[in-house]
């Protein structure tokens, strides 16, 4: 009678099952993910030939023409010009639903399904449907306020427009993100702040705030992230000769122009980089700002 | 305890069931003919929704005939390109599917089409002599045919009955010229109404008809040079200055649509190509008020439509080029181009077989279109032409606006060239 032999170390036992587990999503964004962005890299290098046979070494042109090109700092432009809008205000009018949606109130299940409702509309139906919203002549905004406004085919305002429909489709998300974020802020600290008699900003400002900070933080840095790669609403709300364009369209607009309808791809690789070296700085500067204002506990 | 194991267990049934039910099916639709032999099946993509229900009908009697089931898909035209290249770059195209004038030569120089040349010959229901000839030759390169010629299709002028009615003005006919046409769109216009339209984007169907018919051209017979800059097209493109008060602003045409606008009694006059009949003839409110008239001609009394027809192509490495070929030639036999017209799909490819399509639609004046392919000119197109097309049509937006056409036109002929000779390298 001996003592049962162990066959397996726990902690190797641990580690395989560990990377069995993670291989799926790993695998998935090794090959659909991190080889594509080698590959597009790759591309930018070159002028590309009819499907993919036949690209010639360019070297550093695209880039030249890049650096020239006066439509795509324009679009750059018009990407923050979106960013800068949607970003902030979806995410304080979501704070804001998702503090109130967090007391004991009546209702409180079915206002917190109304707002999530629109991230499970098909993207397209959303697009026709603020399409027709913002119609100049027939639609319905202009015809129930009475103005004659081109919400979406006058050049200085379109991209705004473009962003109302970004911080509709976005408020119920982030608003979910933070009220599980609220979850982990202890009520004792209201109710101390309620005995010493802090008002309900006071108490927002100074205590619900800095302790959903990294909740906040998450969703600033993906919602900036996403919205860098404004795509698809400008795609489906404007046609391509809509006058606005030029001071509306995206960087990932221009790419799919380039890449797909003028079989550019690359050119439209090389502006796909310049996309990349954009959210990766505004990223690495979020992370070192994020010391300042994050409080992980 | 018991019920929450249950439970998961149906949850999980479910879940799975979604997993298994998932494909995009929507678009897709097989034939349903007899499936009396061995047959097989093909694959086919089109982009025209309004021509599927015709299309489908003669697909069935495909099927009933070889017994060859078809498995019809309709792509959107804007994502139609876009499959079909991530099909030629992966393997995996639609056995048959239409070909474009503006895409041909691409397909046809990477080898991505079935060479069709010897098929045809062989064949006893297919003689290229009988197609238009400028169709045949738009899908034939270096000497062997890729595709074989669906349709043609002309310009026309349409006309709203009940404004003419109104202001009692004569309808269009034969004797207009452009100059005419500008004349009754002023009449036309008022606060209610506009007396014309035309958006940027209206190059075949639209300013493309003025310019040829003035003697001017876009692009030169070597497909080399632009011919926006040319003085006649200059001249052509002066109309479209006289034109611009009479018609919605750039920002209406580009939020609703030429033809939009016309079916909700917003124009008195447009310009429409033979394929929009389709839809044109399910809109009550257009079989009611609009009726269709030749082109007006220019002061030397030369009228002319732009055409291009569409192409049945087959991919040269399916591995199912046998049953593609079978029903390319079904559908380009002299039958099957009577039923396509007969159903009111479009005009038939072969010479003198659209009278039937003519009749389709007896409300509208569909004569019109046939007379206008007495002088007909392919419409412009060079191996990449969207680029240019695309330049030409934001260039464009500044004569809509108002500033002078013979700087503008200069402009483009200027980027057209460069881009044609990138095209060269």
């Amino acid at each position: 009678m001996g003592s049962k032999v162990r066959k397996y170390n726990t902690k190797t036992n641990e580690f395989w099952w560990g990377w069995a587990f993670i291989a799926p999503t790993i695998i998935g964004l090794v090959i659909l993910n991190i080889i594509p962005i080698f590959q597009t890299i790759y591309q930018s290098f070159f002028r590309t030939g009819d499907f993919g046979q036949g690209n010639i070494f360019v070297g550093l042109d695209q880039y030249i023409r890049l650096f020239q090109d006066r439509e795509v700092w324009q679009a750059l432009w018009n990407t923050f010009r979106y960013v800068l809008v949607e970003v902030p205000m979806s995410i304080a009018i979501s704070l804001i639903l998702a503090v109130l949606l967090n007391r004991k109130m009546r209702g409180r299940s079915f206002y917190r399904t109304i707002f999530f409702l629109p991230m499970i509309v098909a993207p397209a139906a959303v697009a026709m449907v603020w399409r027709w919203i913002f119609n100049a002549n027939f639609g319905l905004l202009n015809n129930l306020l009475g103005l004659n406004v081109n919400w979406i085919s006058d050049p200085n305002i379109a991209i705004y427009s473009i962003a109302v429909i970004g911080i509709w489709s976005i408020i119920g998300y982030n608003m979910v993100l933070f009220l599980a974020g609220l979850q982990e802020v202890p009520k004792d600290f209201y109710e101390a702040a309620e005995i010493d008699g802090a008002s309900g900003i006071r108490q927002f400002f100074s205590i619900t705030i800095p302790l959903i900070s990294p909740t906040l933080f998450f969703v600033c840095v993906t919602r900036i992230i996403a919205a860098f790669q404004l795509f698809d609403l400008i795609f489906m709300v404007m046609n391509q000769n809509n006058p606005a364009l030029p001071r509306t369209q995206s960087l990932v607009y221009l790419f799919y122009r380039h890449s797909f309808t003028e079989h550019n791809l690359g050119y439209g690789s090389a502006i796909v980089v310049l996309l990349l070296v954009v959210i990766m700085l505004v990223t690495v500067v979020q992370m070192i700002v994020q010391k300042k204002w994050v409080h992980y506990n | 305890m018991k019920f929450k194991i249950y439970l998961r267990m149906v949850l999980i049934a479910f879940s799975s069931l979604t997993l298994v039910a998932c494909n995009n099916d929507d678009n897709r639709n097989e034939t349903t003919g007899n499936d009396n032999s061995t047959g097989g099946s093909v694959s086919v993509a089109i982009w025209d929704s309004t021509q599927e229900p015709g299309l489908r009908q003669i697909m069935n009697e495909f099927t009933d005939e070889t017994g060859i089931r078809v498995d019809l898909s309709v792509i959107t035209w804007d994502e139609y390109w876009t499959l079909l290249q991530a099909g030629a770059q992966g393997g995996s195209m639609p056995d048959v599917f239409w070909m474009h004038s503006a895409e041909f030569q691409r397909y046809a120089d990477n080898g991505m089409l079935l060479d069709l040349s010897d098929k045809i010959n062989e064949s006893d229901s297919i003689s290229l002599d009988r197609y238009y000839s400028d169709i045949v030759e738009l899908y034939s390169y270096d000497g062997r045919q890729y595709a074989i010629p669906k349709d043609i299709d002309t310009i026309a002028l349409w006309y709203n009955k009940a404004m003419f009615d109104e202001a009692g003005i004569d309808y269009p006919d034969e004797t207009w010229t452009w100059d005419t046409l500008v004349e009754v769109a002023a009449a036309l216009t008022n606060d209610n109404q506009y007396g014309f339209g035309w958006d940027v984007s209206n190059d075949q169907d639209g300013y493309y008809n003025l310019i040829y018919s003035n003697g001017g051209y876009v692009i030169n017979e070597d497909r080399t040079l632009s011919g926006w800059d040319s003085p006649q097209t200059i001249e052509a493109m002066g109309y479209v200055e006289r034109l611009t008060p009479l018609m919605p602003s750039l920002e209406m045409l580009s939020e609703n649509g030429v033809d939009v606008l016309f079916e909700s009694g917003q124009l008195a006059m447009a310009t429409f190509g033979s394929w929009m009949i389709s839809s044109f003839g399910n809109n009550d409110y257009l079989l009611e008020n609009a009726n269709v008239a030749v082109l007006p001609m220019s002061v030397d009394e030369n009228r002319v439509s732009m055409y291009n027809g569409l192409g049945w192509a087959a991919a040269a490495d399916s591995g199912n080029t046998e049953n593609a070929w079978l029903l390319i030639e079904f559908l380009g036999s002299e039958e099957m181009q009577i039923m396509q017209a007969e159903l009111g799909v479009t005009m038939s490819a072969i010479e003198g077989l659209s009278e039937m399509w003519v009749s389709s639609v007896p409300e509208f004046n569909l004569q019109a279109y046939l007379d206008m392919t007495e002088n007909m000119v392919i419409r412009p197109f060079s191996r990449n032409a969207n680029v240019w097309t695309r330049v030409a049509q934001t260039e464009l937006q500044r004569v809509w606006s108002g500033q002078p056409v013979g700087e503008v036109l200069q402009d483009i002929a200027q980027q057209m060239n460069q881009l044609l000779e990138e095209e060269r390298q």
